[in-house]
């Protein structure tokens, strides 16, 4: 009888490790990937976009603060790829076309990054923004030449970027927004076009109003 | 060399910053060989914590069901996609594993298993029959990348890992029960 007793506080004792174990394993059984425990974060932290210099389709040369008191919606990618990034830049584009045109230019602006500056020259993302019906302008696509901005870019934004070495590479996506004071404020599942432009057509509505 | 140095011997190796890093390189080996390793070290290693603290194991863990929990919780927990990320790249929860795995999973197992009944082990075999197929499904269909540090293709060939073990234990079950070891010593 002792002897079940005993066996019976130690096995409640057990459970109750292994609740707390996977409540601080999970941020409180909220996020079972890196991916989601990722975004979290980052929509707790909202890091600013840090000082980098961009280069875009049209050969031009600015830096990140030409976007100030703009929103910006931003994705990375490289334009080699097969796989995630052609399907990314695609919803991309429906977000573009849902989102009310008056917005555009003055408002909101949509930058598409670059994390592979050596293949990506102005004139392959010059072909690659054709392909999305991208303008250049309310829509631009650029890479950041400079390798040691591109990764304290992709480093406080979380983008985890891992080559295969055969020129290509496995990284994690999402539509991410950052706001006129060039903090990142939303980032947002890739794979929800209406959502995401739901989301933003509210908040630029709201930011108008004001 | 006895087996609970050995089972020691073991747990240091595996923990050689070399040797951690080559195996965590590809996701499968991570997952299927250094995760049981470690445990196995744990199995090996739980003899000298028999020995040394019988009174304990008597006491708390007389009908092999606590122990057998924790063996339970801990391989769930480190099934989960976030904490093989979190192995990778947060030293505290690295550092964990090498602790969990042998002394939270591997002691216990080898504690308990000899003294839960039989319906106690098929229990455990079904229940981890179970979660290794479905994991494995997870991992092999899943759209998404779940884990950040590797490659789709690679949790893909982990996927069909956890599906072939779920494989051999059903194999090994029907075994079992239309074989009679007796009739072949």
């Amino acid at each position: 009888m002792i002897k079940n007793r005993n066996s019976r506080i130690a096995a409640t004792i057990v459970l109750v490790f292994g609740i707390i174990l996977f409540y601080v394993g999970t941020d409180g059984f909220k996020a079972y990937t890196a991916e989601t425990a990722r975004v979290n974060d980052l929509l707790q932290e909202k890091p600013m976009f840090p000082e980098v210099t961009l280069e875009d389709s049209n050969g031009h040369t600015y830096p990140f603060s030409e976007f100030k008191d703009k929103y910006v919606f931003i994705t990375f990618l490289y334009t080699s790829c097969a796989t995630v990034c052609p399907k990314l830049e695609l919803n991309m584009s429906q977000v573009y076309d849902l989102i009310p045109k008056e917005y555009f230019g003055k408002d909101i602006v949509f930058l598409s990054i670059s994390f592979d500056p050596e293949r990506d020259t102005p004139e392959t993302l010059n072909r690659y923004k054709d392909a999305f019906h991208s303008d250049g302008v309310t829509w631009r696509m650029a890479r950041i030449p400079n390798q040691k901005e591109l990764n304290s870019l992709l480093d406080e934004f979380g983008v985890i970027v891992i080559p295969d070495g055969q020129g290509n590479f496995t990284h994690n996506s999402a539509f991410y927004l950052v706001n006129p004071n060039g903090q990142l404020i939303d980032v947002m599942d890739y794979t929800k076009v209406n959502e995401a432009a739901d989301k933003v057509t509210r908040i630029l509505k709201n930011e108008t109003e004001e | 060399m006895n087996q609970s140095s050995l089972g020691f011997y073991l747990l240091i190796f595996l923990a050689i910053p070399p040797v951690a890093h080559l195996m965590e390189s590809v996701m499968i080996i991570h997952m299927h060989m250094q995760m049981p390793m470690l445990i196995i070290a744990g199995v090996l290693m739980a003899r000298f914590f028999q020995l040394r603290f019988p009174k304990f194991f008597e006491k708390w863990n007389s009908d092999g069901i606590p122990g057998i929990l924790l063996f339970v919780i801990v391989m769930g927990y480190w099934m989960l996609p976030r904490t093989m990320d979190e192995a990778l790249e947060i030293q505290a929860v690295e550092i964990f594993k090498f602790i969990s795995l042998p002394f939270l999973a591997g002691v216990p197992l080898r504690d308990s298993w000899k003294k839960l009944k039989p319906i106690g082990k098929n229990v455990i075999f079904v229940l981890f029959t179970i979660i290794f197929a479905i994991v494995g499904w997870m991992y092999i269909f899943s759209d998404d990348q779940i884990c950040n540090n590797y490659l789709v293709i690679e949790q893909i060939t982990l996927g069909w890992g956890f599906l072939t073990m779920a494989l051999s234990i059903i194999i090994y079950l029907f075994y079992a029960t239309f074989t009679d070891p007796s009739k072949y010593e």
